[in-house]
């Protein structure tokens, strides 16, 4: 049955998402909601919460202020807060509650920039969608409204979009990252949102490259080619360390995750010997990056059936996955996506 | 530099209630989200919220029909042996929120996951969010028609996050949609229920001695009914002991429906405080309760505890099984003082925030939800001992007593525990 789930949990949503993309950069982020949204959003989707302290907010909404549509109450807490806070921006972050009452998301930035005398960025996250989608849409917020001034370029600096725990489900994503791209050469790194903060994404056009690792990267570097000509190359360095040191020749696999890191394994296996290899993503499948026969999953028996009629040797995917192939005879390569399980990789 | 907002006891006494400072208003500001506040924005991820709270009859699932986002931390519950194959999910899109249509799928929905169970459900829980507040569902319609199709009781369950300040909120709703299953039953004199927690009181808690010493032979509580028949005979209790603010409207549906009037208890930790609740009980019964023996032996604990750790400073936050102000009020009863107090103040305990002043009207008052908290320093205030997992994450580097164990303290033995637990963590015995 369409959207009934018996054996996994909600995966993270498009908030959250949003959330990861604007934790480190400094700003007041309030998320539109009741309070709850704001509970999962940190306490389950931020693993960066217990232990690096941000202004995030709930905005404490209640029954009234939804149904009467009191914004000017929003933004009066939000003058209030930015009053007594350090911060840089503000950003608006939405969820279902302002998506069933049809929040006027323009209104409200317009409204709370006049009176904070902040930037204020609005993303118009649902509560329904998954958190690449919100991950996409404050990537392309963010850049839209900071990365305004053509600057020259800067050799040997390179940008990466699409880095954040949710996407990438490593903590340290950031400095492997830029580890791995100072040994090929690059001597600056920007890593935005996991290592580089705001000024880096104001310098954005001074990047001799983007490079996107997630899916919810790739609108914002095709934005920032248009806007300011900076190329762009969409490759996962980090996405072969899941993968077990054992002969692949001749193996048909099946790869379940974000559709960045599972191009760069399929790579990876193809270069070890694997017969066939096909790709299949619960989050967003973009067509230039796809090949013939990768699929979009939505529903646990879509999965489970890939998996059973699939007649594949192994299956790469996270691990709460598993109790939906039981009975199966596939070896099973853990890959926590910690926008799936709340696991990040070991 | 910035500080927190903080005011002493005294100023705010001194204020009144009428005119609490509006950085102790949560209405009045956007809502501070750290690890200190997670059980107020996402009481689900940590004891008791609505998800949990709604499977406590025995044999019961729950549907949560609402956008992902909302039953997305039910994984950490899911992840408990004791919740393994009871949550499910349908998730809602903007489709069904434009056409309602998710409504048509719910019976269908739970027939599956009937069907996909090996053992029929007691009864099958419907969960709605934010999202079905505000469309105006009628979720005892829909439940109807669920109940028709599968022949097991469905009922709602309204995680209204909306309405948590309003009249009836959330956690109140769930307590009675928990006891809307029972039916009206012969009285029995001997039969008690203890309505208000999800879990059962301490073992040891005198309450069920001082009950058994006036003939009570059955003392029900919801979590420890073993199976779906044993809830049912909650129905023939004599009295209710609501042991809980919350299960104030339940305790009313008792008394409306099933004819079974209800004592409202208070949990304190001033040990006088809890002598005379027990005197005023016996009042109302009609009996006198002998708790002397019970009296004398938390009375006792205290006493050995404060000599033993003499002159402690404490902090004491409200994500724990007490209230702040009461707690910290009976700390500095028995000689202690009390640095800060992260808490909500409300009309009931402004009370004990004005016998506080009194006596130690430099105590310093915060509120957990307040955006200032984000720049609270730990080093303003010299604190030796924090009291709930809030408190331990503003001084982490103190011994913290989280003391929010799912089992419930109560009474006297509450206290005893209490200074035990405590006693226990700062001799080095482990953290509690």
């Amino acid at each position: 049955m369409k959207g009934l789930r018996k054996v996994l949990t909600p995966f993270a949503p498009d908030q959250s998402g949003a959330v990861s993309v604007l934790y480190e950069l400094g700003g007041i982020i309030v998320i539109c909601d009741a309070g709850g949204c704001a509970g999962n959003v940190c306490g389950f989707d931020e693993p960066r919460w217990f232990t690096h302290k941000s202004a995030v907010f709930s905005a404490g909404l209640r029954d009234m202020d939804a149904i009467l549509g009191r914004d000017d109450r929003l933004v009066s807490k939000l003058v209030s807060a930015a009053e007594k806070l350090d911060a840089s921006f503000a950003a608006i972050i939405g969820t279902p509650v302002p998506s069933v009452i049809g929040t006027d998301y323009h209104a409200l930035r317009r409204m709370a920039e006049r009176r904070t005398k902040l930037p204020i960025l609005t993303v118009d996250t649902t509560g329904m969608a998954l958190s690449d989608e919100g991950a996409e849409k404050a990537y392309l917020e963010l850049f839209r409204r900071f990365s305004k001034e053509k600057l020259p370029v800067e050799p040997g600096r390179i940008g990466v979009l699409g880095a954040n725990p949710l996407d990438l489900s490593d903590l340290k994503a950031g400095e492997r990252l830029t580890a791995t791209l100072e040994s090929q050469g690059w001597n600056k790194v920007c890593c935005y949102g996991m290592g580089a903060g705001l000024d880096a994404v104001r310098a954005a056009s001074s990047v001799e490259k983007n490079l996107v690792v997630a899916p919810s990267g790739l609108k914002t570097a095709q934005y920032l080619e248009k806007t300011f000509g900076t190329p762009y190359e969409v490759d996962n360095p980090l996405a072969c360390r899941l993968l077990p040191e054992q002969d692949w020749t001749g193996k048909r696999v099946l790869v379940v995750q974000q559709q960045v890191s599972a191009n760069a394994l399929r790579a990876e296996l193809e270069r070890r010997g694997a017969a066939e290899v096909a790709c299949a993503t619960w989050f967003m499948k973009k067509t230039a990056l796809q090949r013939p026969g990768d699929l979009r999953l939505t529903e646990e028996d879509q999965f489970e059936a890939l998996v059973r009629d699939g007649g594949w040797d192994a299956v790469i995917a996270d691990p709460t996955l598993w109790p939906l192939t039981e009975g199966c005879d596939v070896q099973r390569v853990d890959a926590a996506e910690f926008a799936v399980s709340g696991r990040l990789v070991e | 530099m910035r500080t927190a907002a903080c005011f002493t006891a005294a100023e705010l006494v001194q204020r009144g209630r009428e005119d609490l400072p509006p950085e102790l208003v949560s209405t009045t500001h956007l809502i501070y989200s750290s690890p200190a506040t997670l059980a107020f924005n996402s009481p689900g991820a940590e004891g008791f919220g609505v998800k949990r709270a709604g499977l406590a009859i025995p044999g019961s699932v729950m549907l949560i029909v609402a956008p992902g986002c909302c039953g997305r931390n039910t994984s950490l519950i899911s992840r408990m042996p004791e919740y393994d194959h009871r949550f499910f999910y349908l998730t809602m899109d903007e489709t069904d929120i434009v056409t309602g249509r998710h409504l048509k799928r719910i019976p269908q929905a739970v027939e599956e996951v009937c069907k996909s169970l090996a053992k029929r459900p007691s009864v099958v829980m419907i969960c709605i969010t934010c999202v079905d507040a505000l469309l105006g569902t009628d979720m005892d319609r829909v439940c109807r028609r669920a109940e028709e199709r599968v022949g097991v009781p469905v009922r709602p369950c309204y995680m209204y996050a909306l309405t948590r300040e309003g009249r009836k909120p959330p956690m109140v709703h769930v307590r009675q949609s928990l006891y809307s299953l029972l039916q009206p039953r012969e009285k029995k004199g001997n039969v008690v229920n203890l309505l208000g927690h999800f879990a059962p009181l301490m073992d040891e808690c005198e309450l069920y001695a001082l009950l058994r010493q006036i003939g009570v032979k059955t003392i029900h509580e919801l979590s420890r009914c073993k199976d779906f028949d044993e809830y049912l005979t909650m129905a023939e209790a004599n009295f209710n002991l609501v042991l809980h603010p919350e299960a104030r409207f339940a305790a009313r549906d008792f008394e409306k429906r099933l004819k079974i009037p209800s004592i409202e208890l208070t949990r304190l930790y001033q040990i006088d405080r809890i002598h005379r609740q027990y005197q005023a009980l016996g009042q109302a019964l009609g009996a006198r309760l002998d708790d002397s023996a019970f009296l004398e032996a938390a009375e006792r604990t205290a006493e050995q505890f404060a000599r033993k750790h003499p002159g402690l400073r404490f902090a004491v936050g409200e994500c724990m099984n007490g209230d702040p102000f009461e707690l910290s009020l009976a700390l500095v009863r028995q000689g202690f003082a009390v640095s800060e107090i992260y808490g909500t103040l409300s009309a009931e305990n402004f009370v004990f925030l004005q016998k506080l002043a009194e006596i130690s009207p430099e105590t310093r008052v915060y509120s957990n939800l307040e955006p200032t908290m984000l720049y609270y320093d730990c080093s303003e205030a010299r604190v030796d001992v924090t009291i709930g997992k809030d408190a331990g994450y503003y001084h982490p580097g103190c011994p913290n007593l989280q003391w929010n164990q799912d089992v419930q303290p109560f009474g006297y033995a509450g206290v005893r525990a209490f200074y035990q637990a405590l006693d226990a963590l700062l001799s080095g015995e482990g953290k509690a």
